[in-house]
């Protein structure tokens, strides 16, 4: 009888574990994980990860860095009214764009995490390092070809006009 | 009306010494019944899907915090109910639960005295249950036995019986020393979710600021060594749940910018 | 052609290999006692759905908790 019911019930979501199943991405294969998040004996010590500065501190002061700079660079952008030298405006690229490369790798570090998906990080790693050399030949052409990044901005708001005239 | 009254009086009186206390007043008001519904799952039946299971209790007749209800459940009503409890006045951490959607400890937590609105009681989100309301907590202890919370010292004081720190510095432990471990905070963490194999969750991290700045520990070098790397320190990404919840007041998001700040230069 | 055990079958079974090992590293007069358990233990979820992952997880937690508590070797005899 009550194995009847419980069979009734099984398609509900469960509560009874942390139901990491229903939380874990589902086309990407995953590892099998310590019963518990538990290793070892119970009276064990949680082991960390290896020191590595580069993913540490150093990792963490280069992020800050980047967050304080682009306030300024922005500012000056949008008070210039997007005439910014080559310089300026390449800076500003750069730094937008390490930027995003860290917000993207803090988000593959906490939602495809090596502990679970094994390889799938490295391939989501991979990507990411694929999309930012594609983005860095990108930012490079703008420069050099075109007037810079503010210069597409700018025109965003111009082309319209500029459709208008004729 | 007078006799009655005088009746009332007398029955009253009869009432306080055969009851002591004040059962007999609110025997004559109307019972103001609040539903609770709490989580129930039973490991002796793994396959049954846990569900939450409606309790009324007369709050004229209970005390005024959520544990005081949970009690009177388990004593009146339902004895398999399963939770842990122990000091009933928030310094013991046991009875953390999620009460309306909060983390918090279920003797500091007032019940709320509106009938009409449920109060939904869960163990704490993101853990695996032992039964009902008791989570286990064994990897969050396990983190906080790594993090070496003692005192770490080369050599023994010189009049061989304490070490000494100065006023100021003593003072620069407060706000971190009164934590109890309830887990409010770490549970309440989206990144202690997804990481919390690996992330070390905010009330570890306070206590692991708590001996990184004890002047009288010799060991701040190895303990800023163990926080260098991506997963025990940095999966911190200033949420703050972990200050809005903490049913002592508590600040765990400064402490873990500190020890952010620590790190620099190291 | 049987089928291919997916990941969970594979970590039951080899869950169950490993209780096994452990009867035999028991007394030899209390093996067959320790056997008997186990083999209890197992075949009291053995009607579980094949698709009730979370409940199946629990217990394979349970079980490699039992493991390591019957491993000791104090543990020398089970009724």
């Amino acid at each position: 009888m009550v194995f009847q019911v419980a069979c009734r019930s099984v398609a509900k979501r469960s509560f009874q574990s942390t139901a990491r199943r229903s939380l874990t991405i589902p086309f990407l294969s995953t590892l099998p994980q310590a019963p518990g998040g538990v290793k070892g004996n119970v009276n064990d010590a949680y082991v960390p990860p290896p020191p590595h500065k580069t993913h540490g501190s150093l990792h963490w002061d280069f992020e800050r860095a980047v967050a304080v700079c682009m306030p300024p660079l922005v500012g000056s952008a949008l008070a210039s009214g997007g005439d910014l030298g080559t310089v300026a405006d390449s800076l500003l690229c750069s730094a937008l764009f390490a930027h995003l490369y860290i917000g993207f790798q803090s988000c593959i570090i906490d939602y495809i995490p090596k502990r679970v998906y094994g390889k799938n990080y490295n391939y989501a790693m991979y990507l990411l390092t694929l999309g930012s050399i594609v983005g860095a030949v990108g930012v490079y052409k703008l420069e050099t070809e075109e007037e810079g990044l503010t210069g597409v901005v700018q025109k965003l708001w111009t082309s319209e006009q500029k459709g208008d005239n004729k | 009306m007078f006799t009655s009254g005088l009746k009332r009086s007398v029955v009253g009186i009869t009432g306080i010494i055969s009851r002591r206390g004040l059962a007999s007043e609110a025997a004559t008001e109307v019972p103001k019944l609040k539903t609770f519904k709490i989580y129930r799952w039973n490991p002796d039946h793994p396959a049954e899907k846990p569900k939450l299971q409606e309790y009324q209790v007369d709050l004229n007749k209970c005390g005024p915090m959520v544990l005081d209800a949970l009690l009177k459940i388990k004593n009146e009503q339902d004895a398999t109910l399963t939770f842990r409890r122990s000091c009933r006045e928030g310094i013991c951490g046991s009875c953390a639960m999620n009460i309306g959607g909060r983390n918090t400890l279920a003797c500091l937590c007032r019940i709320d005295t509106d009938e009409s609105k449920q109060t939904k009681i869960y163990p704490l989100p993101h853990m695996y249950i032992v039964k009902d309301l008791v989570p286990d907590l064994t990897h969050f202890y396990q983190q906080y036995k790594s993090i070496q919370p003692y005192l770490q010292r080369s050599k023994v004081p010189e009049d061989g019986k304490e070490n000494l720190q100065s006023i100021e510095d003593r003072e620069k432990l407060n706000g971190l020393y009164e934590c109890i471990l309830c887990a409010c905070c770490s549970t309440a963490c989206p990144s202690y979710w997804w990481n919390q194999e690996e992330y070390l969750g905010p009330a570890v991290l306070m206590q692991a600021y708590r001996w990184l700045i004890d002047s009288r520990d010799e060991a701040s070098a190895a303990r800023k060594q163990m926080l260098q790397n991506s997963m025990s320190l940095y999966r911190c990404h200033t949420i703050m749940n972990c200050t809005r919840t903490c049913p002592k007041g508590l600040n765990p998001g400064y402490a873990i910018a500190e020890i952010k700040k620590a790190l620099i230069p190291a | 052609m049987i089928k291919r055990p997916s990941g969970l079958q594979r970590q039951i079974l080899h869950l169950y290999r490993q209780f096994i090992r452990l009867a035999y590293q028991k007394p030899q007069e209390n093996r067959a006692h320790f056997e008997k358990h186990f083999r209890y233990e197992f075949q009291r979820y053995k009607d579980l759905p094949r698709k009730d992952f979370s409940t199946i997880e629990h217990l394979l937690r349970v079980g490699r908790r039992r493991l390591e508590l019957f491993s000791s070797p104090e543990v020398k005899d089970i009724h």
